[in-house]
């Protein structure tokens, strides 16, 4: 390693908070709905979905306050096509939110019956125990795609109003009041100017909106800065990419692994999940506190699936999509100390709530929009929708299940941060104590400020077969973003080649490139998987329906 | 026995060699099927319908009147129709051009027959069996046609002409009444002006890429397109870095295109830009690098310094196309 | 003026093509179906006239099953009046059967224009719009790129290989959109929720026995293996050679 080394945060631009938090009149073309989720994931939908149900049984009892419209916000051209996890589901919330349904309606695949965890050498894979915290007998394989696209439904037909294609790019306040949102324009060209299906922004107002815009959510990053409002640790992510295949092999278990092809100062691992007998899942997710300045994920990706675990079902096989996205690992110390104020509550992985020793997210999501349900319901009932009204979303939210889980493991992923066997060594410990051990918090700091070294990156030729360009990647997103609108990426004056070299090397899609010392950015190809808004560059909303278009991830 | 009715077209009075394409297809059907081919010649008093029996035409039925020299829909398809249902055709056959497109609709409606278009396959050994791209070309579809009469429109390119030469004897056949009160009218056809010639309408298309290093060095693209009589095109990364206006760019998010030659100059061959041009007829592919993704789909591919061997394939064009 | 526009849902056109089980229809899991790109430019150009003239209703029309109520929702949130969904669970693939149905609902209408894509993108027919004008026995021009409407008269153009036919005709008429006759709009906020209040009425449909059945669907073979004709300059004339004699392409 060089002693040079490089701190992304220093270069980073700060968030855009002018452009984030809108004061002044709403326009008088708004749309006025009376609870808005901003984002329609597990946690956006499950939300209306339960908030839908408690009016309507409330009506029935004749309670008030009866009559009230619910929209949720997508950015995506259709439910589903940015949403991209592993997944292995925990259905808990799914029995809660639906109990006349039976287990075998849920959208998912296949139950889990085997597993297995290896720690991998290059050419090697060593079966290891599965520590309890990774067991998932009772859960099930599933694509969030489809997840999505199933509340979806359940949510049209009992009355949300769910719009996909508009993305959320401000917060409109008063005072300290979230008063809704302003959707972003669509139809610019390139220099901003509007072209002939030009549609502007237009102002949504809600008397409570609840931002569930999934990892790295910009509005709630907006708020959260806006308000003060501080979290013990700062919020870490990893990012995922992951790919789908259609197998001539079938896959039998559930598989993660360790070790090869990651660094030891690099947090993360491989998963390979069965969908359908010829259908798998296959990804990699590796800590972006990372020490390596070219450490590329997507190459890592290539190269994991030549190991001799994976390649025998790969073989001859298609690759049928791709995709990326970024994770909040943050745990317990990363909470937002309130996840509420006036007129908003945060919800799901906006506000962290992702269990990494257990890799599960979606069904802490879905709950934590259930219980923001509860409270705006209650709340809309005593027509009182101020922070103190609430901040009963928070109450429920530390008393339950989420809080717990979370508590148990709440320094399991910072153990990791100086390297691969002392982190496994505390992580036992933990699981031994019930999470009593070392007791104290370990401090953290953001991604950004993990200094990188050059270490120089190995060429890396893809076969076309079983490994891919990341352009060819990014086709298989089904990104086809407008090639002629505005960029949505803010990027600092001056890029030395050191940092792009970084950029390009940490995107997965190849939004960034460095050409003769010089930073080349690819707005388009953005899969909005929001690594960089995590290391570099700010990211920012596009017209809707831009970015990927992922059909089962 | 009437077996099989060919509407041919023209342009100026001349008979366009689709035509010749569309009376391949049905004689080999006709001889399949054991009966004759008759040709319908619409068009202006002028029309030459000479030698259409070394195509394949057992009869050539021949209306001509100024008044049909433009593509007049509803009278072309009235005498087709009528035609065909007079002398009992069972199959009714043309190109899927603009106007077979038009024209195949309205003759099936008026038969009360199904139609199948853009045909690349027609056989009729074991009844009457097509195939089609559909899905823009992604999957095939092979029909039978379980009712006659029936209307074929056939993929131009797709069939060969010549065949063993027929009598081809001209019979004449009355317009019929005038267009007069005629619900629409074809009233011009308008020659485009001598404009840029689009990309995705091209029959030859030559692109360039990042190969080419920058913008100045398009005008080796630009000299071999116009030699062939073809359009520019360029991959995304040029049109990103600005060096070609984003209409020319072919690829997933630019044109899609299908001429019969393209020529990849310097272009890698990513993904998205294979989408836009793998369903070319014949794709040359020249590029430094033999490891070029592009090379996977060419055709025809040359390896070398592109700024060596574009010249000199401008050149060799020119000859042969002067020649 | 009354509209009909006739429209079609269909996958989208990025989709990945799998063949069914039955080997004769496309495996519809995880596919995403769309409004007809082509129906896209008849709804607008239908808005635009209505816009223009100030007055009118704009009466989306698609034949399918109960899925096809989304597809019409998409054209209302577009800004169309309201719709009706010709019920039925077949899928023809001869266009002179759905012709039949849509002509017979369009009849009812009292209809000054009926518009229609050019072609739906995934059988490809481009048959069904003419097909309905000559059913009707009303003027129609199809694939067309340019139309202007004066006086209970119409003046269309369509782009034929290599120039443009201009076609005058009376109305009622039947039109076909051809990609370049306008640029859809997207449906905004407000039209999305003002969609789900309008009225689309649903009709169980009969349809006519097919004059043709589909025997298979198959993907289409992989080309044929490409090769290097040699290196460098040196080269070009055994290529010229090959596209000359080989490939006839020049």
């Amino acid at each position: 390693m060089s002693e040079l080394s490089t701190v992304p945060a220093g270069l980073q631009p700060p968030l855009p908070r002018d452009q984030l938090v809108l004061r002044g009149e709403l326009e008088d073309e708004r749309i006025d709905v009376d609870v808005l989720f901003v984002g329609g994931g597990p946690a956006g939908l499950a939300g209306g979905i339960q908030l839908a149900r408690l009016v309507k049984q409330g009506k029935e009892r004749g309670e008030e306050p009866g009559e009230i419209t619910i929209g949720v916000l997508e950015k995506a051209g259709s439910l589903g096509e940015h949403s991209l996890s592993g997944a292995v589901v925990n259905p808990r919330p799914f029995r809660q939110l639906f109990p006349e349904l039976q287990e075998t309606d849920f959208p998912f695949r296949t139950p889990v019956h085997r597993e297995a965890i290896y720690l991998l050498s290059q050419s090697r894979a060593r079966r290891i125990p599965t520590p309890p915290t990774m067991r998932n007998e009772g859960n099930y394989v599933a694509s969030i795609c489809e997840i999505v696209r199933w509340l979806g439904e359940k949510a049209e037909e009992i009355g949300v109003d769910v719009f996909a294609g508009f993305p959320a790019g401000a917060l409109r306040v008063e005072g300290s009041r979230v008063v809704g949102v302003r959707t972003v324009a669509s139809g610019l060209d390139r220099e901003g100017n509007p072209g002939s299906n030009y549609m502007p922004a237009t102002d949504i107002a809600a008397r409570v909106t609840a931002l569930a815009e999934g990892s790295r959510g910009l509005l709630a990053q907006a708020y959260l800065e806006w308000q003060d409002i501080e979290s013990a640790n700062p919020q870490i992510y990893a990012l995922g990419v992951k790919e789908l295949w259609e197998t001539k092999q079938p896959l039998d278990r559930v598989i993660h692994t360790m070790g090869w092809p990651l660094p030891r100062d690099a947090f993360g691992g491989s998963f390979m999940y069965p969908l359908e007998p010829n259908l798998a899942a296959l990804g990699l997710v590796v800590g972006l506190d990372y020490r390596d300045r070219d450490l590329d994920i997507h190459q890592l990706l290539q190269q994991l699936k030549l190991h001799p675990l994976f390649k025998p079902y790969l073989e001859d096989g298609e690759l049928v999509e791709w995709g990326a996205k970024t994770i909040p690992e943050g745990g317990f110390h990363a909470f937002p100390q309130r996840r509420h104020g006036d007129g908003v509550v945060i919800l799901g992985d906006s506000a962290g709530f992702v269990d990494v020793p257990s890799l599960k997210g979606i069904h802490y999501a879905m709950q934590s929009g259930m219980y923001a349900a509860r409270a705006i319901y209650k709340a809309l009932q005593r027509d009182d929708t101020s922070q103190e009204s609430l901040a009963e979303y928070d109450r429920l939210v530390d008393e339950s299940y989420i809080a717990r889980d979370l508590y148990r493991t709440r320094n399991m992923r910072p153990a990791f941060k100086r390297g691969f066997y002392s982190g496994a060594l505390k992580a036992a410990l933990m699981t031994l104590t019930g999470g009593r051990f070392p007791g104290r918090r370990i401090a953290m700091d953001s991604d950004a400020e993990a200094p990188r070294y050059a270490t120089g990156s190995s060429p890396f030729m893809p076969d076309g077969k079983l490994t891919f360009s990341k352009v060819d990647a990014v086709f298989k997103s089904g990104n086809v973003t407008r090639d002629t609108i505005p960029s949505h990426l803010l990027v600092g004056d001056t890029v030395p080649a050191e940092l792009a070299t970084f950029y390009s090397h940490m995107c997965p899609a190849a939004v960034y490139e460095e050409v003769d010392g010089e930073l080349k950015v690819n707005p388009p190809n953005c899969v909005d998987c929001k690594a960089t808004d995590v290391l570099g560059p700010r990211w920012t909303p596009r017209e809707g329906g831009s970015g990927a278009a992922y059909k089962r991830m | 026995m009437a077996g099989v009715l060919v509407v041919l077209e023209q342009r100026s009075g001349t008979l366009k060699s689709v035509s010749h394409e569309v009376l391949g297809a049905a004689r080999t059907l006709a001889d399949e099927l054991g009966v004759e081919v008759h040709a319908l010649a619409i068009g202006p008093a002028g029309l030459k319908v000479d030698g259409l029996g070394e195509y394949g035409a057992d009869k050539v039925l021949c209306c001509r009147s100024d008044e049909l020299e433009l593509y007049q829909a509803s009278r072309y398809a009235g005498l087709a129709s009528g035609l065909a249902d007079a002398n009992g055709y069972q199959i009714v056959m043309l190109a899927t051009t603009a106007l077979g497109k038009d024209l195949g609709p309205r003759i099936a409606a008026k038969l009360g027959a199904p139609i199948a278009g853009d045909l690349t396959h027609i056989s009729g050994n074991d009844g009457l069996v097509v195939m089609r791209p559909v899905f823009a070309g992604k999957a095939t579809s092979t029909l039978k046609i379980t009712s006659t009469p029936c209307v074929l429109s056939v993929r131009p390119n797709a069939f060969a002409t010549g065949c063993v030469a027929r009598d081809g004897i001209v019979e004449d056949v009355s317009p019929g009444d005038s267009g007069a009160g005629a619900q629409a009218v074809t009233i011009a056809v308008k020659e485009p002006e001598k404009a840029v010639l689009d990309v995705a309408e091209a029959s030859i298309v030559v692109s360039g890429g990042r190969g080419l290093k920058e913008a100045e060095h398009f005008q080796l693209v630009e000299e071999l397109a116009s030699a062939l009589g073809g359009a520019v095109g360029a991959s995304r990364a040029v049109v990103d870095a600005g060096w070609r206006p984003h209409s020319e760019q072919v690829g997933q998010t630019g044109k899609t295109v299908s001429p019969n030659l393209y020529i990849a100059i310097g272009i890698s061959g990513a993904i998205q830009h294979l989408a836009g041009m793998r369903t070319s007829k014949v794709i040359v592919a020249i590029n430094r690098d033999q490891d070029a993704p592009i090379f996977k789909v060419a055709d025809y591919g040359i390896v070398g310094d592109l700024f060596a061997v574009v010249p000199r394939l401008t050149e060799e064009i020119k000859k042969v196309r002067g020649g | 003026m009354k509209i009909a526009v006739c429209v079609k849902r269909v996958p989208d056109t990025e989709t990945r093509i799998k063949v069914g089980a039955d080997g004769r229809s496309i495996d519809e899991g995880g596919v995403k179906f769309v409004l007809n790109p082509f129906d896209e430019f008849a709804v607008e150009e239908a808005l635009k006239l209505k816009e223009q003239s100030g007055e009118g209703e704009v009466v989306i029309i698609s034949m399918g099953g109960d899925s096809g109520q989304e597809t019409i929702r998409t054209a209302l949130a577009m800004g169309a009046d309201r719709g009706v969904l010709l019920k039925t669970d077949a899928k023809p693939v001869d266009p002179l059967v759905t012709a039949r149905v849509l002509a017979s609902e369009v009849e009812q209408g009292g209809y000054d224009l009926v518009l229609f894509g050019k072609q739906a993108v995934d059988d490809e027919s481009h048959a069904v719009g003419p097909m309905v004008g000559e059913l009707l026995g009303l003027a129609s021009v199809s694939a067309i790129t340019r139309l202007e409407l004066a006086g209970g008269k119409g003046t269309a153009e369509r782009e034929v290989e290599g120039a443009t036919e201009v076609v005058e005709f009376s109305l009622p008429a039947v039109l076909t959109a051809e990609k370049g006759l306008n640029e859809p709009r997207y449906p905004a906020l407000r039209g999305i929720m003002l969609a789900k209040k309008k009225p689309l009425e649903v009709k169980d449909v009969e349809l006519d026995e097919e004059g043709m059945v589909v025997v298979e669907l198959a993907l289409p073979q992989s080309r044929k293996e490409g090769r290097i004709v040699g290196e460098g300059p040196d080269a070009v004339p055994i290529l010229i050679d090959a596209l000359k004699n080989e490939a006839k392409v020049i």
